[in-house]
């Protein structure tokens, strides 16, 4: 209760009043402290959204849905708002600008993920068709499909014999991260996938992969990716590097898995949590960087 | 009635515990309608690896509700989860006519499990929503379910997306449950 009241106290007036005087004291602004206090990242980026949010200028607070193009004019006008001087302050512009691509190219990517993930895998494209083969070929070179519709694809990890129906609420996002993690890091995508097909320790490889793309989606959604992305990418986030994100799911995952040696896979959803909790506590780090580290064809 | 026997029940007021089991093919709606009967979101969901519970209130009871994956490679597991099991749920994908048979098969084998005799069955036909269902009175003639004399059944159209027809289900599920706990 104390914490409540002190906590409206402090951001409705004390903020400002503070802001004011080290203003008058340094001649600097806060995003400025900002920029030149922290390191480029997510402590900068996370700290610079927080001011702009929770400013009371409508310039500012406008700088977080700005399109792409229009960010250059947006940092123009929030450094004459805030009276910043280039000549004083040279690396403030540049600063500035890459913690407003992050943030503003965090929501946009979200938006790029959701259309994939809305986007209904069909057997009359032949563009999902031609994907889903690949995916086939990427992980069995020597074996060949039988046909389109055939218990072969259990092989991989599908649950029937036309993996159409388990794409559900993930849709092409499912698909293409399993082709991404497939063509990008084809070794350690096999690997995983012979780890899955133990005959004890063994799991469903694609439908596990979909429940993992699940859990990305939901930590980009939740904004609890901020932190990866503002560290990983000084610049706009793209789809690339959510995919990225997912091969690492799915590689660290398997470790996690097979570390763990559960009694059987009827207990997927209990070590899924466990890993579901290492990962946001890993997020909870400021210097988080959720990358897979084996060298990479790209 | 002794005001012993009054305060008794009184005292057993607690909402009895029942455990419902459902099952059926992989893809034929299980975890969406345990999404829908939990009243969340079923917009994102993915293949059951493994099992999903929740608990559910309705009518005075509180159904802890099993919804076990049905790949077929999974379906072996199945049976370690029949144990006290008060109601049946068999889910069937009613626009899937490809796969009638395995899913018949499969509810045949279910009838068959000494541990689930005389247990209440419960048949959603789901996806009622998609235009090529096919209708639930043509589908329980097509699983022979008339010749099923051992127990209580039903069939019930429903759309777990939509919800429709599933709260039917449920009152039917939950009349059953109280005439068996007598």
């Amino acid at each position: 209760m104390l914490g409540c009241i002190w906590q409206y106290v402090y951001t409705s007036f004390l903020r400002y009043w503070l802001k004011w005087l080290i203003r008058q004291a340094t001649g600097t602004c806060e995003l400025q402290r900002i920029c030149s206090g922290y390191k480029p990242g997510a402590t900068r980026t996370t700290k610079a959204e927080y001011s702009l949010r929770s400013s009371k200028n409508k310039a500012l607070r406008g700088a977080l849905d700005t399109n792409k193009d229009q960010l250059e004019q947006c940092v123009d006008q929030i450094m004459k708002v805030k009276n910043v001087k280039p000549q004083k302050d040279p690396l403030f512009k540049e600063s500035l600008h890459v913690c407003l691509l992050q943030i503003t190219g965090y929501n946009r990517l979200y938006i790029s993920v959701e259309d994939l993930r809305k986007e209904v895998f069909s057997s009359e494209n032949q563009e999902h068709e031609a994907t889903l083969l690949k995916l086939w070929d990427l992980l069995m070179p020597d074996v060949k499909l039988e046909s389109r519709i055939t218990k072969q694809w259990g092989d991989i990890g599908f649950q029937g014999d036309d993996p159409k129906t388990d794409f559900r609420g993930m849709g092409m996002l499912g698909l293409i991260n399993l082709v991404f993690f497939s063509e990008n890091y084809t070794e350690e995508a096999r690997q995983v996938l012979s780890h899955a097909n133990h005959p004890k320790l063994g799991y469903s490889y694609a439908i596990v992969g979909i429940n993992l793309t699940e859990m990305a989606y939901s930590l980009l959604k939740s904004g609890a990716l901020k932190p990866h992305f503002y560290n990983t990418v000084l610049g706009t986030p793209e789809l690339q590097h959510f995919h990225q994100l997912y091969c690492y799911l799915a590689y660290e995952f398997d470790k996690f898995w097979v570390a763990e040696e559960p009694e059987s896979i009827m207990q997927f959803n209990q070590y899924r949590e466990k890993f579901h909790d290492i990962v946001k506590m890993h997020l909870q780090d400021p210097d988080v960087s959720l990358t897979l580290t084996v060298r990479s064809k790209n | 009635m002794g005001l012993l026997s009054i305060l008794r029940r009184l005292k057993q007021a607690p909402e009895q515990e029942v455990r419902l089991l459902l099952l059926g093919l992989d893809n034929a709606g299980k975890t969406t309608l345990l999404k829908q009967l939990a009243a969340e979101d079923t917009s994102y969901i993915t293949p059951t690896q493994g099992f999903n519970i929740k608990s559910v209130q309705s009518s005075g009871f509180k159904l802890n509700v099993w919804d076990i994956g049905g790949q077929r490679k999974i379906r072996p597991y199945w049976k370690n989860y029949f144990e006290n099991t008060d109601v049946l749920i068999y889910v069937i994908d009613s626009a899937d006519r490809r796969r009638f048979e395995e899913t018949s098969l499969e509810l045949a084998e279910l009838l068959e499990e000494e541990q689930l005799a005389a247990v209440p069955l419960l048949i959603f036909a789901n996806k009622q929503d998609l235009m090529t269902a096919t209708p639930a009175s043509e589908l329980a003639e097509g699983l022979n379910l008339h010749t099923i004399r051992d127990r209580m059944w039903q069939v019930q159209a429903c759309s777990a997306v939509s919800a429709e027809g599933v709260q039917d289900g449920m009152t039917w599920v939950c009349r059953n449950i109280a005439v068996r706990k007598k």
